[in-house]
């Protein structure tokens, strides 16, 4: 097996850390990974993202054209990334930030107002930990202890923050009802 | 020690340092490889070790240079433009048998060029700009875990031979993040005391200099210098070949440009068509002979870079007459695509159908 992500959004909405425990997550699951950074000169509030390759063999291709699932959390990486899709491939995005439309047919959407989710929550430095959520649905069958493993090692320096990023994970695992997506 | 871990190339390259048993870091920030340096800022209070954020590259560097002659284990990282500085140096340390390890990091050129990865300092390398018949090593990883593992044979051979030795990785490399393993140092520690400026009180007096007014003394110094370099390129190269034994096209590529080609030997590879990948590590000594072997049975060479072909000309050194060659390559910004590798490669078999594959 073969996948491959891009996580978007802006300097400051966490994407790299959220890229930086799935890639973990995988890592721990047993599985080849790559994370790959992009963030050219851009700084706070710019645009950001990084692509996750997981494999079952060794993997040599770190940049690719598509990506199986695409996570836009503003209205600039959705336009950016939008074409980015693989077919039959998946977009998760931040509908708090962008719009709601379908420019194409050939894959899924999932809208979610994940900065809106985040504010019940208390607080919306999370919104990516709900968006990592919904991607784990998606992807299926990971392990809640390695995930947390992941959010543990990650944050091990930040040690009030795992709690709350493993509640909004959770949220965002929830937010699909089985079998709606 | 042995734990996997999620590492960017720059910090299995700092990590590593600290266990290879580096004493003394000079640098200086520049993207991309400002995380060695950052990371190094920590750790090295920590155990008490020398670090220096220097004024400049060109003060990094010559710190370095002092410090190596007191015996010291040095290293100093820097990237592309900021390395053209240190060449003057680097002739110097060559000359006075001055071992340190130095990590460019590259970016794009020439001059101050930008941030995006690039392969544009294959000749500044392994040529050098500085002057004198001198060489650097010159260790290419292409995986995270190999940004650790040369790390260690960079400190390794730069003692052994007291010379500079230069790993050069690229800003994709550097910035990525792949699992490894920090292993402990596997090479034997060198003995550097009898030539080491550490103090003379209860020994005659020493120095290292490369002033040398004396003809005859400079014309032996050089040949003593071209012997171990000899001896270098007869006993240090280093590489990979993957696919190669019954290989007619042979793709030669070094650095994470070589673990890209990979995909484009599978996809030739699954349509029968014999295609393999040479992979030089060192990139000096360059494993001409190694290279050379395959041109018995291959047909056609495909250099590709990221760059616009400076490994080149050491692939056309390597090959025999029998052998034709070819050039893919971009200078920076993105890898080349798969596609676009397998397009102009397809386009050459078809050109060539009659003799290969």
């Amino acid at each position: 097996m073969n996948k491959n992500f891009i996580i978007s959004g802006s300097g400051g909405q966490g994407i790299l850390s959220i890229g930086s425990i799935l890639a973990n997550i995988f890592m721990l699951s047993g599985k080849f990974v790559s994370l790959c950074p992009c963030y050219g000169a851009e700084m706070r509030g710019g645009a950001v993202n990084c692509e996750i390759n997981m494999s079952d063999r060794e993997i040599y291709c770190v940049q690719n054209s598509k990506a199986d699932i695409v996570v836009a959390l503003n209205q600039t990486s959705f336009d950016k990334f939008i074409s980015r899709v693989k077919e039959n491939g998946t977009i998760i995005v931040n509908s708090s930030m962008a719009k709601i439309e379908k420019t194409r047919k050939d894959i899924q959407y999932i809208f979610a107002p994940l900065t809106q989710e985040a504010q019940k929550l208390g607080n919306i430095k999370i919104t990516n930990s709900i968006a990592l959520g919904i991607l784990s649905k998606i992807i299926g069958n990971l392990n809640i202890d390695i995930v947390k493993e992941a959010y543990e090692k990650i944050l091990k320096d930040k040690k009030e923050l795992i709690q709350k990023n493993i509640e909004a994970y959770l949220v965002g695992l929830n937010y699909i009802q089985e079998g709606v997506v | 020690m042995t734990e996997r871990e999620l590492l960017k190339g720059n910090i299995a390259i700092a990590k590593a340092s600290l266990i290879a048993g580096c004493e003394c870091y000079f640098g200086y920030p520049i993207t991309p490889q400002t995380e060695i340096g950052e990371y190094l800022s920590l750790e090295m209070q920590k155990r008490h070790l020398a670090y220096v954020c220097a004024e400049s590259e060109i003060g990094a560097i010559n710190m370095a240079l002092g410090a190596s002659a007191a015996g010291a284990k040095v290293m100093v990282s820097s990237s592309s433009c900021a390395v053209a500085l240190m060449q003057e140096t680097i002739s110097y340390a060559c000359a006075d048998e001055l071992p340190f390890v130095l990590v460019n990091v590259m970016r794009a050129g020439p001059g101050q060029g930008y941030i995006y990865p690039s392969q544009g300092d294959y000749n500044q390398a392994t040529v050098g700009g500085g002057n004198g018949d001198y060489h650097t090593i010159v260790l290419s990883p292409s995986t995270v875990q190999e940004c650790a593992d040369l790390t260690y044979r960079a400190f390794y051979l730069s003692q052994k031979y007291r010379n500079p030795a230069i790993i050069l990785a690229d800003g994709l490399l550097g910035q990525m993040s792949e699992s490894a393993v920090i292993k402990e140092y596997p090479y034997e520690e060198i003995d550097n005391s009898d030539w080491i400026l550490n103090g003379a009180s209860d020994r005659l007096s020493r120095n290292i200099h490369s002033l040398e007014p004396s003809q005859l003394k400079l014309n032996e110094h050089n040949v003593n210098l071209k012997r171990k370099y000899t001896l270098i390129e007869n006993q240090e190269p280093m590489y990979e070949e993957y696919f190669c034994e019954d290989a007619e096209i042979i793709i030669t590529a070094f650095g994470s440009m070589a673990r890209y080609t990979k995909e484009v030997v599978n996809h030739y590879r699954e349509k029968g068509i014999k295609l393999g990948l040479f992979r030089p590590i060192t990139l000096y000594p360059f494993p001409y002979q190694q290279l050379r072997k395959l041109s018995y049975s291959a047909k056609l060479f495909v250099d590709i870079e990221m760059n616009l072909g400076q490994m080149l000309k050491d692939v056309q050194l390597s090959a025999l007459s029998n052998v034709q060659t070819a050039f893919i390559g971009k200078p920076t910004g993105d890898w080349l695509k798969k596609e676009e590798i397998t397009g102009v490669i397809d386009n050459l078999l078809k050109d060539k159908n009659a003799n290969i594959r």
